[in-house]
């Protein structure tokens, strides 16, 4: 859709939205209406800098270690001869860093199919085995090399979160891959993971968005994505300037939640003081 | 349309479950909350299948080709095959239930036997057993057969026995059936094994990340060292004042370091020691005093106030990552997942 197309259609819905609004929103939890304007304004950022980079908006993307040596450790595998290992989480496709995993496995099996490199792709969650094939399949097809995918790179082991960690670290023992790749969702089976593949001495890159798991990660990975970093990867390694506009705008964003969060700090010291009536936390807590 | 139809499934759903949160509609509100869920609840049932099979071919594979590692292949199916039939073919949970024990004196050591006690304390059982009651054998039989070889030697014994079958379904919860026998004794132990070995995993990953490499590894292991006494309770019984001396010969090393002169060193340890010494005699050596140098109040300090604002800067990151990326794939402008 053209951007004038896109933009009147747009217009059209939000207007359409305020004589809603107007009319008195029936239907709608009035309490949670901070939250819906924040993602509207969150959304619209987002299709803004994702346009305009469309558009040809030239984008600085800073350098992240971690996925400059993505590339790095699948040419490693190449010149020791060994297999790539890329574990996904060990959670279903309903979790957002899931998606984002077996997006990133995307990126990683067009190198293993242009250096080609053996790729091996255990998973926990016969669902995220569809999609990883799928993604892998793809991409192997995109690379021109659809004589290199065989179906079992990808394959299930359980849905057990114990039973997968001994599963993958057999695998790491008797294949030792060169690289290891964690990226999703993880929980304790992070450093079992994590320590296996530093004792066979593959180099390690994690990328999760799970809180408690990035000290595992930091610790006994060579290089860790952390939380948004990871979320970024796919724009990073395609170099799509849609892709690479959401990153944009996702700084944007940030700005926008350190000013809120600023003048929320100073509004609420008011309050404190009584020199205002306004309880600026009791608006912005989600009901 | 074989790219497009997935993207605007996701798109339609992904709209729903969004904006389904701020509209008070009850068919909304049971899509969004149940009906959802359960839609993807049973795509996962039915992949697991495909996910079952897909191991067994692997495994198949590797046994059938001698691959490396193939025993452990051959372990994994023997697993899967022995699972299956725990779950969905051997009921293996019979229990015999005995009506009419009046002859408990012939009974009691047919009984004991299967009960692991004594013939008297058997005996006893039986006795406080009021007329009319049964008594069930607890340890379910794995065996039709089994339960019925005891059954036929009560009988034969002159009491009544039958045998009583678990029903399906619930046989897998059953205390003592094969299957959860084998979730009990085999199953567990190995998750408990594994998840064990994370202890010595924690070691040898702290042990790495406190080797003093850099400014920011040191920090992390003054800061590890810090958490660590202050919580447990010996942390409590070092002085504020020890800490105290160590922070002054810290500094003294700074001034070391810094100015490469033997006499500004001096200075600083002794003038730093006397200050502290004349300072610990005029406040009588509280030991929680001064609290800056108490270990368990700046572990608390650290805990939550560095901690918690480097972990939310890091929750607001992930945050706003994960509604970038929702939203990416809401809109169809990733589509990666879907192997374009």
């Amino acid at each position: 859709m053209k951007d004038k197309q896109f933009w009147s259609v747009a217009g059209i819905i939000f207007a359409l939205f305020m004589i809603y609004w107007f009319a008195g929103h029936p239907y709608f939890v009035a309490e949670r209406s901070v939250m819906f304007w924040a993602i509207l304004i969150v959304g619209g950022i987002l299709i803004y800098s994702t346009r305009m980079a469309k558009r040809g908006e030239k984008i600085f993307l800073r350098s992240i270690p971690g996925l400059k040596a993505v590339e790095e450790a699948v040419g490693r595998s190449t010149e020791m001869g060994k297999p790539v290992l890329y574990v996904p989480g060990i959670v279903d496709m309903d979790q957002v860093e899931t998606v984002a995993g077996v997006v990133v496995l995307g990126h990683v099996a067009k190198m293993t199919a242009r250096y080609e490199t053996s790729l091996n792709v255990p998973v926990a969650r016969a669902i995220v085995m569809k999609a990883a094939r799928e993604s892998c399949r793809e991409s192997y097809l995109i690379e021109g090399r659809p004589d290199l995918f065989h179906d079992d790179m990808v394959h299930y082991l359980t849905d057990d979160q114990f039973a997968y960690a001994a599963g993958v670290n057999g695998i790491m023992i008797r294949e030792e891959p060169a690289a290891c790749l964690y990226m999703g969702k993880f929980y304790a089976e992070s450093l079992l993971l994590a320590e296996t593949g530093n004792s066979i001495g593959a180099i390690q890159i994690a990328g999760t968005a799970s809180p408690s798991q990035i000290p595992f990660f930091v610790t006994a990975c060579d290089y860790t994505l952390i939380g948004e970093e990871f979320f970024a990867a796919s724009a990073y390694l395609s170099q799509e300037p849609e892709l690479m506009g959401g990153v944009k705008g996702q700084d944007y964003l940030k700005i926008l939640v350190i000013a809120v969060t600023i003048l929320a700090t100073l509004f609420n010291f008011f309050h404190d003081l009584n020199w205002i009536s306004w309880d600026v936390l009791g608006y912005l807590t989600v009901q | 349309m074989k790219r497009q139809l997935p993207i605007a499934i996701a798109a339609t759903i992904g709209f729903i479950t969004l904006f389904g949160w701020f509209v008070e509609e009850p068919t909304i509100k049971s899509f969004v909350d149940d009906d959802a869920t359960q839609w993807f609840d049973i795509l996962a049932s039915f992949a697991m299948f495909l996910g079952a099979l897909n191991l067994l071919k692997m495994q198949a594979m590797k046994v059938i080709r001698k691959q490396r590692g193939w025993p452990y292949a051959a372990l994994a199916i023997a697993g899967f095959t022995f699972s299956f039939t725990a779950g969905f073919i051997m009921l293996g949970a019979y229990s015999v239930e005995i009506t009419e024990f009046s002859n408990s004196a012939s009974i009691a050591p047919i009984l004991a036997g299967e009960i692991n006690q004594d013939v008297l304390g058997t005996q006893n059982i039986l006795s406080v057993i009021p007329p009319g009651d049964t008594y069930t054998i607890r340890a379910p039989y794995f065996t039709e057969g089994g339960a019925e070889s005891v059954v036929e030697q009560i009988n034969a014994a002159g009491g009544t026995a039958e045998i009583r079958a678990a029903e399906w379904g619930a046989h897998i919860a059953t205390r003592g059936s094969l299957f959860n026998w084998m979730f009990r004794f085999i199953f567990t132990p190995l998750s408990a094994t594994m998840f064990a070995l994370l202890a010595f995993f924690v070691a040898s990953a702290s042990f790495r990340a406190f080797k003093i490499r850099n400014f920011e590894a040191t920090l992390l292991l003054i800061s590890g060292i810090i958490i660590m006494l202050g919580r447990v309770p010996i942390g409590g019984n070092i002085s504020a004042w020890f800490i105290f001396y160590i922070v002054v010969l810290a500094l003294a090393a700074g001034v070391n370091t810094w100015f490469k002169n033997r006499t500004y060193t001096l200075i600083a340890v002794v003038g730093g020691l006397l200050v502290v010494t004349i300072a610990g005699f005029i406040t009588g050596w509280p030991i929680d005093q001064p609290g800056i140098f108490y270990l368990p109040v700046l572990q608390d300090w650290i805990y939550n106030n560095p901690n918690v604002a480097g972990a939310r800067a890091i929750m607001i990151g992930i945050g706003l990552g994960i509604f970038a990326s929702s939203i990416r794939y809401i809109l169809g402008i990733e589509k990666s997942y879907i192997g374009e």
